[in-house]
């Protein structure tokens, strides 16, 4: 296929697994095979999944261990062209024509030079066009933005061009690897998901919690690790509004190694609980049950 | 890709014409037929993706197979336990208790839950403190499970709907966004616009363009009461709730009486009889009994937390005629105010242009967080609301 990304990919879904769990991310099988049909087949990877369970850090380590360039676009409503592709930078341009003289402004080739590439601020999407396979292209909370922008990305994902009026097209030589995350605020669109490989990102199981927990804070004792996962599985299972994601488990440990506990118990997370439940209507009901929380698995 | 024509009936060969045995392939695509035959939305292009996915994985053992079908083929959530369904049956022969996953996949838990912060252009008001609560009349206990059949619009009704519809086109609720558009009337100056019209005029003064904020359709979330108390005018609701969606941009309707249905999806008919046909299935608990707390507690929830409501204005429609707790109703109502822009409460017993609420249990509870009261007892009502909805709103 010509739109085969150049970066080369790992030879198999298990080396892939490693190489990710060296920067510090557990990747499942199934999450590791849909990245690395993603590399291959050169299609972006739309990853699902509850608030903090590692999407947005997933492409931070894609790029870390591909030696490749991180290019975030942050989406939120309203976001439009001028911020995610490129924009004129108006005031460098009139400076420069102050610059110039009379006789060198009758000059075609003056004016010109007003809209080559040196005036042009780039964006996000531009920047990973021109950056190619040396990229990861993370546009993150995608269900943030707009329809219409759903739209517009939709094409520049299947074409990685995009077109300067003043310019020309300006196409990408080879593809950057593109990950797009939704927090499913909203559906997406069918065409731009058919247009990606899909993954849902669930929590992790007890196990896989543990080794995330080893592997990115390494410096936690081992039996307080498996406590912390134990009461964050069992929060879990309690009907809570905001149900804590990985991400919340990693805080509670932190929050505790500053304390300097290497116990869990009903005291330490009373003192702690705010990095784990963040709100108020859960905070009465797990303040109610901490004993039970933390109890002994 | 122009191969393809030649050679239509193996779609998966296009990519790989000699790297795969052809069996291989015959399989690959059966299974995409067996999961399109099972209802999912399987298209020739997935199934060339599944193919070429495999391919590139060649495959040791069925779980590469497994997910790779489930990264190409399947484009949402819901649609994963169907997908192991099928793909037990299909490559695996047998089919085991239903609720087990071919392979230990991650647990996927069932509580879905998401923050959005979405730059908050206008602050709702915050809801006041709770006042003490009087017992008030009640309603009915029974919950009555029952399909409510709707009769076909009278052309008076349906000229009704037409004006609605024609209203809330002209006047939709809005608020203001983030982008600015030209306005000559604007704040701001637009200053790109001046500089790109300065170098174009040489060094001429250049005129002044304003700018102002652009405005953006509101959401609207339609919250309707379908128990016994209010079958008098589930019928008008519904109408309404059809002409609004039809209407205005951003629309989600949502029926209750003990349970909470999302009619949405129903009302996108073109006939507004088919709509409300098709709507009045989809809702279990017609004319049975209230549960208001718990109801709006699914809805803030399912859909409330993921950001449905948010800067949305809400509107209730219901008696307020309550079996439920009142605390869990009054609970609801405050975080759903927390939630969206304005909780509009359109209660048929009130009389029009009532300040007071009917001393109900479930409006004494819902009362501190409910930013206006309509009445909405007939299609009139209904139609001369949404006329005022877009400067309630």
């Amino acid at each position: 296929m010509s739109d085969q990304p150049s970066g080369e990919s790992p030879a198999s879904v298990a080396a892939l697994q490693t190489q990710l769990r060296s920067a510090g991310y557990l990747a499942s099988r199934g999450l590791a095979t849909a990245t690395l049909i993603g590399m291959r087949l050169g299609r972006p990877i739309l990853l699902e999944g509850e608030v903090g369970v590692g999407k947005t850090e997933m492409a931070k380590c894609l790029a870390q261990i591909g030696g490749r360039q991180l290019i975030r676009l942050q989406c939120y409503e309203g976001i439009d062209t001028y911020q995610a592709l490129y924009e004129w930078d108006y005031a460098r341009q009139m400076l420069h024509v102050r610059a110039l003289s009379e006789s060198e402004l009758t000059d075609a080739g003056a004016v010109s030079g007003l809209y080559s590439p040196d005036f042009l601020i780039e964006r996000p999407l531009l920047s990973a066009i021109r950056a190619g396979s040396d990229a990861v292209l993370l546009i993150d909370e995608i269900d943030r933005a707009d329809d219409e922008f759903e739209a517009f990305l939709l094409e520049l994902l299947s074409d990685f061009q995009i077109t300067i009026p003043e310019i020309g097209t300006i196409a990408a030589t080879s593809r950057p690897l593109v990950v797009l995350t939704s927090n499913r605020t909203r559906e997406l669109h069918d065409a731009l998901k058919r247009r990606c490989l899909y993954h849902w990102i669930g929590y992790p199981s007890f196990d896989e919690e543990i080794e995330i927990v080893r592997l990115r804070a390494p410096g936690a004792v081992d039996t307080l690790a498996r406590k912390v996962v134990a009461a964050v599985q069992r929060l879990r299972d309690m009907d809570l509004a905001k149900p804590p994601g990985v991400a919340e488990t990693l805080d509670w440990v932190d929050a505790l190694g500053v304390l300097d506990t290497d116990d869990l118990d009903t005291a330490a997370a009373a003192d702690t609980i705010g990095a784990v439940i963040k709100d108020r209507d859960d905070l009465e009901l797990v303040e109610a049950e901490l004993d039970r929380v933390v109890a002994d698995a | 890709m122009p191969e393809g024509a030649s050679s239509p009936n193996l779609p998966g060969s296009w990519q790989q014409p000699d790297s795969e045995p052809p069996e291989i392939v015959e399989r690959l695509v059966g299974f995409g037929h067996a999961l399109r035959d099972e209802g999912l939305p399987v298209g020739a292009d997935d199934v060339v993706m599944f193919c070429s996915a495999v391919a590139e994985l060649t495959p040791s053992d069925l779980e590469d197979v497994y997910w790779s079908g489930r990264t190409t083929l399947v484009h949402r959530r819901d649609h994963l336990p169907l997908y192991d369904d099928v793909f037990r049956r299909y490559f695996l022969g047998h089919a085991p208790p239903p609720g087990t996953e071919p392979f230990p996949a991650e647990p996927i838990s069932q509580g879905l839950s998401g923050t959005l912060n979405v730059p908050d252009s206008e602050p709702g008001a915050e809801a006041g403190d709770d006042r003490p609560m009087v017992l008030g009349r009640q309603a009915s206990g029974v919950e009555i499970r029952r399909d409510k059949r709707f009769a076909e619009c009278t052309p008076a009704e349906l000229a009704a709907l037409r004006r609605i519809m024609a209203q809330v086109r002209l006047e939709p609720p809005r608020r203001r966004t983030r982008r600015r558009r030209t306005d000559p009337s604007g704040a701001r100056l637009d200053i790109r616009r001046m500089a790109r019209d300065a170098m174009r005029l040489s060094h001429a003064a250049p005129a002044l363009h304003r700018l102002s904020r652009a405005e953006h359709a509101r959401p609207l979330v339609l919250i309707l009461d379908v128990s016994g108390s209010m079958a008098d005018h589930s019928r008008n609701l519904l109408q309404f709730a059809y002409s609004m969606r039809r209407a205005a941009q951003k629309v989600e309707v949502f029926c209750f009486g003990t349970r909470l249905t999302r009619i949405t999806p129903a009302l996108d008919r073109r006939n507004p009889d088919d709509a409300m046909k098709l709507a009045a299935g989809r809702v279990l608990d017609w004319d049975g009994g209230t549960q208001i707390g718990a109801s709006l507690d699914t809805f803030i929830r399912r859909w409330g937390r993921k950001g449905l409501s948010r800067g949305a204005t809400v509107v209730i429609c219901s008696d307020g005629l309550d079996r439920g707790e009142p605390a869990a109703l009054a609970i609801a109502m405050e975080r759903l105010s927390r939630l969206c822009h304005r909780i509009i409460w359109m209660n048929p017993l009130v009389s029009d242009h009532a300040d007071t609420p009917p001393s109900t249990l479930g409006m004494m509870a819902a009362g501190p967080f409910i930013d206006d009261l309509e009445s909405g007892h007939d299609l009139a009502s209904l139609e001369s609301f949404a006329s005022r909805l877009a400067h309630v709103g």
